[in-house]
């Protein structure tokens, strides 16, 4: 599912001053999340993966370890940008010194991918979550012009994460599905499927994963994310928490495949925030998914 | 209708529950405390990673109670939560349980402004034999003028924060048990290849590279002092690579 990402990233694109061929393993092979304690062992080791994933967020800085580092494994592999902090579904004007910010980012490292969340983050302060938004045309309206901004600004197709929710609002008019829909419909953003996503929020809102997969709009996907989540301890709603910080579970495998069954063969990352094992676990779990989608895709494309 | 979910995030206010699709009050209690925990300790831990040295001082308990306080008055003005908590030490100077502590919002500020530098822009510094052939190269050194990068600070400080900071990040137990934090201190803070660093300096060498930055000559930034050994801090400062240039 790659027409996402095949049209040209910039109307006046520029020659990349990064190697060539760098954007295929992006295609072919699944990536993983990019923390600080990885640069070294990245740098001397070079892993096996389709390319890295960073919030755009905590490479902001003028200086220091985080930018050199990136553009050191930027000569090596593909990155993708994941935005946490423009704040899409807020209901107060973009930050636009920080979209500042961020697409010099973008211009700099020439990501295969940037991608946000539908969500808010910011009212006033920066509140640090992904909040969740109310499913009903006010809303949408809103979202779809923050997507125009921010698709202007950094004049590329960016990917709109699906949520995970741990309530649903009562004034919402649609489900999360046709709002999504509607969204990119309008917009002409492309989505990023979170699986583990799709996995909690079904959970916590008493919904079957599958029915959700089967409605979604797959031909907009660009890019599939993995990820772990914890269980709350509360005793009245066992809600699931979209943590980051456990090992891809079986119930995001098996999703995981019915969702390239319905996406196609699709750009995929292990993303991982807390609880940070040695690299090369992450490795591990990027070759698993690659082994699924070789499984899926290259042999039967030998039948 | 932002406004509101954000103030139940702060507060046990149920004015936003009407909005949120539950069976009962307790539901939504349970949905909405995902919300709070998730944005409260997300802030809280940030804080404890911007201010490692002073959550170990004052230990994880009351570095947490502390930082919650600051959280639900101050959150980020940013999304780029490295640059939260510009105002945390002067807040912990006037948290009364911190009192106890009185160097603690000092330490703060300190580490504010370490993680401040290193994620500054970068200066390209001299490497040995460039510095050696800038000095050979002339008959008289003395009217040389060593460039160090313009984000570099010296700071006085009342209490020994350089050696305990040092102590905390060297791993050394036995040098932070030594500590006599009420020694006055002077601390260079400068940056070299990526990351700041931080040293501790005698009056004279204070003196001496608080010339340098003024842009004074050797001769000009010698202090009056009769045991102030220029090799030794020419040596230093090499060691440290944080010359940019020798003019």
């Amino acid at each position: 599912m790659s027409h996402v990402l095949s049209e040209p990233s910039s109307p006046q694109a520029v020659e990349s001053p990064f190697s060539s061929g760098l954007e295929d393993t992006f295609l072919s092979h699944t990536g993983i999340s990019l923390k600080p304690a990885y640069y070294a062992p990245i740098l001397a080791e070079r892993p096996s993966v389709g390319f890295f994933e960073v919030h755009a967020e905590n490479y902001l800085s003028k200086g220091g370890p985080a930018q050199y580092y990136l553009r050191k494994i930027r000569e090596h592999y593909p990155v993708t940008v994941h935005g946490v902090g423009l704040s899409i579904g807020g209901e107060q004007d973009i930050n636009m010194e920080h979209l500042k910010r961020v697409a010099q980012l973008v211009k700099d490292i020439q990501p295969e991918v940037f991608s946000e969340h539908l969500a808010w983050s910011t009212h006033d302060t920066f509140l640090n979550d992904l909040l969740p938004v109310a499913y009903d045309e006010a809303t949408l309206q809103k979202v779809c012009d923050h997507i125009d901004i921010l698709q202007n600004f950094l004049q590329r197709k960016v990917l709109i994460e699906n949520p995970s929710t741990y309530f649903q609002f009562n004034r919402s008019e649609m489900s999360e599905i046709d709002f999504i829909t509607e969204m990119s419909r309008r917009s002409g953003c492309g989505l990023l499927l979170d699986v583990n996503n799709i996995e909690v929020s079904c959970h916590n809102h008493g919904h079957n994963p599958y029915h959700y997969l089967e409605a979604f709009p797959v031909h907009a996907v660009g890019q599939i994310h993995l990820a772990g989540h914890t269980t709350d301890t509360n005793a009245l709603v066992p809600l699931k928490i979209d943590s980051h910080d456990e090992p891809v579970p079986e119930d995001v495998w098996s999703l995981y495949q019915y969702a390239l069954v319905k996406a196609g063969n699709c750009p995929t990352l292990i993303e991982r925030d807390g609880n940070l094992p040695a690299m090369k676990e992450l490795v591990e779990e990027a070759h698993k998914a690659d082994s699924i989608r070789d499984d899926m895709f290259r042999r039967g494309a030998r039948l | 209708m932002n406004k509101l979910f954000k103030a139940a995030l702060f507060s046990d206010d149920t004015g936003f529950y009407n909005e949120m699709s539950a069976a009962t009050l307790a539901e939504q209690e349970a949905r909405m405390n995902v919300y709070r925990n998730n944005v409260v300790v997300s802030l809280v831990d940030a804080l404890g990673d911007i201010f490692p040295v002073s959550r170990t001082v004052v230990g994880e308990e009351f570095f947490h109670a502390m930082a919650r306080v600051y959280v639900m008055e101050n959150q980020p003005n940013s999304p780029v939560i490295s640059e939260y908590g510009g105002n945390f030490s002067d807040f912990i100077r006037q948290f009364e349980p911190a009192k106890g502590v009185p160097f603690l919002a000092d330490l703060a500020a300190l580490e504010y402004a370490m993680l401040t530098l290193t994620n500054s822009e970068e200066f390209e510094t001299l490497e040995h034999e460039a510095i050696s052939q800038a000095f050979s190269s002339v008959e008289d050194p003395s009217g040389l003028t060593l460039s160090l990068p313009p984000t570099t600070q010296i700071l006085e400080s009342p209490f020994a924060l350089g050696s305990l900071y040092r102590a905390h990040f060297s791993d050394d137990q036995q040098s932070l048990n030594q500590i006599d934090i009420n020694k006055a201190e002077y601390l260079l803070l400068v940056k070299s290849h990526l990351y700041s660093q931080l040293h501790v300096l005698s009056r004279d060498e204070a003196l001496f590279i608080k010339g340098l930055t003024q842009n004074k000559n050797l001769e000009e930034a010698l202090p009056e002092s009769e045991t102030f050994d220029l090799g030794e801090v020419l040596a230093k400062l090499i060691q440290w690579k944080v010359i940019t240039a020798i003019t």
